[in-house]
């Protein structure tokens, strides 16, 4: 016990002696913490407009007008004819094209259905997709707004035209705010990022250098190194992840209805893993940047397959099982849970067994792999 | 050629091969990524589980859920007569959507007049499922008591849409030219600045300068191999994107390389500045990651719209370079627009490679 004291003070000694990396690991976390929470939004917005008006009559200026006057999207103006539509959607001036025919006022006016056309810049499914669901609500609404107006001149009521009354209510993220969802995620990233490079990079610095043979002369035993080695970042990223949940909650207005103790907790069962994880790259690596490009490769894997962007029951069957290894999709779920839904241990404990099952794994793995690497 | 700039060369490419993991990274890692989009994340919202809460069940009733339980967007998973506490059922159960009939509902449907209510209460925690199906919800459910009711919808606006550059909606398109983008940057600005750095923290660089070789042939001779190091990556997830995702490219291929040459330059420049100030390998790594790749990924329109961001970080964006070549690559090769339309991109990108590259080899000459 003694001996692993003098290796936690040991690297202690290397972090506040390299206090550049320490700086350029810590400083960045909280500029991309405030940078991302705004970047990652999957929220459309801002979307450009522009319309092709070939009716030009009242109604069909009103219906453009009621597309301006819409907080989602920016009108461009109008385009003369459809090719300087498209021209404008080549540019990325626009990204919506509304076409109104010639006979669009004359149809309306006779009670036919009138049509138009939309020009779509489909290159992002999920934004063209939002943004054109958008344009057709609007549009329905105006022509019902139109069509009421008509019924009401002829005396009959609208509500007897709708026979529902559907009534949306959301709960937990009430406004459905990105960052409130993107947040807690982020943490997950941090977290894992930070702990696993620099627990990669601490020990491949001493392979490169040769004082790692140089401990293992020493009477301290392997396991000794690595929890040596290990503890320090543990605690590294406990802090970060409370300096996380701070910056969510002061900052981004992240209603945190969880246990802090409980969140530390799985914090520390996750970190097993991702400790885990920088051990095992590090027996493999013979260079910084190879520990670099290795996690950078698993976490790009792990994050894909976290439900960090996508809902996972959505995904097909066998990557939904694949993903049942993966422990960033348990501290994931957990940490979303517990900001936005308030969840604790009575309903958590599945995604903390499977953790801890997990990261018992990952660390043993790499306390064998670290062993069989050095003796 | 000059000999001693041809065994600078010969030099690097050693380096290069001799690291043969992260070779094997450099070129596995995209199309993993590729594959990863192209098949696991393509993803439609369908048989989102529900619960049906019809306090008096009754025909209509019954055929509304018949309706609800065979459209694709849900799945009735349980029904029951008294409604439990939402709360309750999001957190313990994978129920998404409760929708809740009144107990008068059918009397006021068949009677008209007021409209008869369904409530629809929604699991917000996950934000990306709650949007899509607070949208979808209102119109489904008009339309399957339309049906019902044997009515149509009272004649309005039908809306017939035209999507372009990405017809079938395939997530591995959108994705493709970002990714030439990503990789570009990563090997040219990420490995430039480690190389340069492992010779200054290995004393090799100061050998290097007292021998006989001058400093811009040491310049080239480390840079060039990255450059058709980036260009091979390049052509590789070009190849892929291709023939496995069937991703053409729709524009001209010599403005696309034009383009990727100058993008190229300029993150090289950025990781020559880098590695003018970093001691320590891992320090020139963390500090080009902030303004390279994070950016290229983040802020550049790469995965999220850059539209949706507040307007701050929308003008970051607007003076960051991978901004410009994304929507130059993305122009290429989905719109298959050229240079009359391209011009404005191509030209801001030129002026920041201009100013980078000075800026830069300046910087390493006073280093040096």
């Amino acid at each position: 016990m003694n001996f692993l004291r003098l290796i936690v003070a040991k690297e202690f000694a290397h972090i506040r002696a390299d206090k550049m990396t320490m700086r350029l690991i810590i400083a960045p976390v909280f500029i991309l913490m405030f940078v991302l929470g705004y970047a990652i939004t999957t929220e459309v917005k801002n979307v450009t407009i522009t319309a092709v008006d070939r009716s030009n009559t009242p109604e069909s200026r009103d219906l453009v007008q009621t597309i301006r006057h819409n907080r989602f999207f920016i009108f461009t103006g109008y385009a003369a004819s459809e090719s300087e539509a498209r021209l404008m959607l080549d540019r990325g001036g626009a990204r919506l094209a509304l076409l109104i025919p010639a006979d669009f006022g004359t149809n309306l006016g006779n009670g036919r259905t009138a049509d138009v056309g939309l020009l779509v810049d489909g290159q992002d499914a999920n934004s063209s997709n939002v943004s054109s669901g958008y344009i057709q609500s609007i549009i329905s609404l105006w022509s019902r707004g139109v069509l009421k107006e008509r019924l009401a001149s002829a005396g009959v009521n609208l509500r007897t035209v709708l026979p529902v009354d559907v009534r949306p209510e959301i709960f937990f993220n009430p406004m459905l705010k990105s960052s409130w969802y993107m947040i807690p995620a982020l943490a997950v990233v941090l977290v894992t990022m930070i702990t696993a490079l620099l627990t990669g990079f601490s020990i491949v610095r001493e392979k490169m250098s040769g004082t790692l043979e140089q401990l293992m002369v020493t009477p301290i035993a392997p396991v000794h190194v690595v929890m040596g080695k290990v503890i320090p970042y543990a605690l590294v990223g406990l802090v970060e992840l409370t300096a996380v949940l701070v910056f969510a909650t002061l900052w981004f207005r992240v209603p945190f209805h969880g246990n802090f103790g409980v969140l530390l907790l799985f914090g520390a069962v996750y970190m097993m893993s991702s400790l885990g994880i920088g051990i095992l790259v590090s027996t493999v690596a013979r260079t910084p940047q190879q520990v670099l490009f290795m996690l950078w490769f698993l976490l790009i894997f792990f994050l894909f397959l976290s439900g960090l962007f996508l809902p996972l029951e959505q995904m097909p069957a066998w990557v939904q099982k694949v993903t049942l290894i993966n422990p960033l999709r348990y501290f994931m779920f957990v940490l979303r849970a517990m900001f936005l839904k308030g969840s604790g241990l009575a309903e958590l404990w599945p995604q903390g067994a499977a953790m801890l099952a997990i990261g018992g794994v990952v660390f043993g793995a790499a306390l064998l792999a670290f062993q069989r690497k050095v003796s | 050629m000059n000999r001693r700039l041809l065994a600078v060369l010969r030099k690097e490419t050693w380096h290069i091969l001799r690291d043969w993991q992260s070779l094997i990274i450099i070129i596995a890692m995209p199309l993993f990524m590729m594959f990863l989009y192209g098949y696991a994340l393509d993803v439609n919202i369908n048989d989102v589980p529900v619960l049906i809460v019809d306090p008096n069940p009754t025909p209509e009733t019954g055929a509304i859920q018949r309706a609800i339980d065979k459209s694709s967007l849900f799945k009735v998973s349980q029904t029951v007569r008294t409604a439990p506490d939402p709360l309750e059922v999001f957190k313990t159960t994978d129920i998404r959507a409760i929708f809740r009939f009144t107990p008068t509902f059918t009397a006021d449907l068949r009677r008209g007049g007021a409209p008869a209510q369904i409530q629809v209460l929604l699991d917000g925690s996950d934000q990306n499922l709650g949007t899509i199906l607070r949208n979808a919800v209102e119109p489904f459910v008009q339309k399957t008591v339309f049906d019902l009711l044997h009515l149509r919808l009272p004649a309005g606006i039908t809306v017939s849409q035209t999507i372009l550059y990405n017809p079938q909606q395939k997530a591995a398109t959108f994705f493709v030219p970002g990714l030439v983008a990503l990789f570009l940057m990563m090997i040219s600005a990420l490995l430039t600045s480690l190389t340069i750095t492992r010779e200054k923290e290995h004393g090799t660089l100061e050998q290097l300068l007292i021998s006989p070789v001058r400093p811009i042939e040491i310049l080239v001779g480390k840079i060039a191999p990255y450059i058709v190091l980036s260009a091979l990556d390049g052509l590789i997830i070009l190849a892929v994107g291709r023939f496995v995702f069937g991703v053409h490219i729709m524009g001209s291929l010599v403005l696309l390389s034009a383009a990727a040459f100058v993008f190229i330059f300029v993150a090289l420049s950025v990781g020559l500045l880098v590695s003018t100030v970093a001691k320590k390998q891992e320090h020139a790594m963390l500090m080009v990651m902030p303004p390279t790749i994070l950016p290229t990924v983040m802020l550049s329109g790469f995965i999220f719209p850059v539209a949706s961001m507040p307007l701050w970080l929308q003008f970051l964006s607007a003076a960051l370079p991978p901004t410009y070549f994304l929507t130059i690559v993305r122009g290429v090769i989905l719109k298959g627009v050229g240079i009359s339309v391209l011009w404005p991109p191509v030209l801001v990108l030129c002026l920041m490679g201009i100013f980078l590259l000075v800026l830069s080899v300046r910087a390493f000459r006073v280093k040096l």
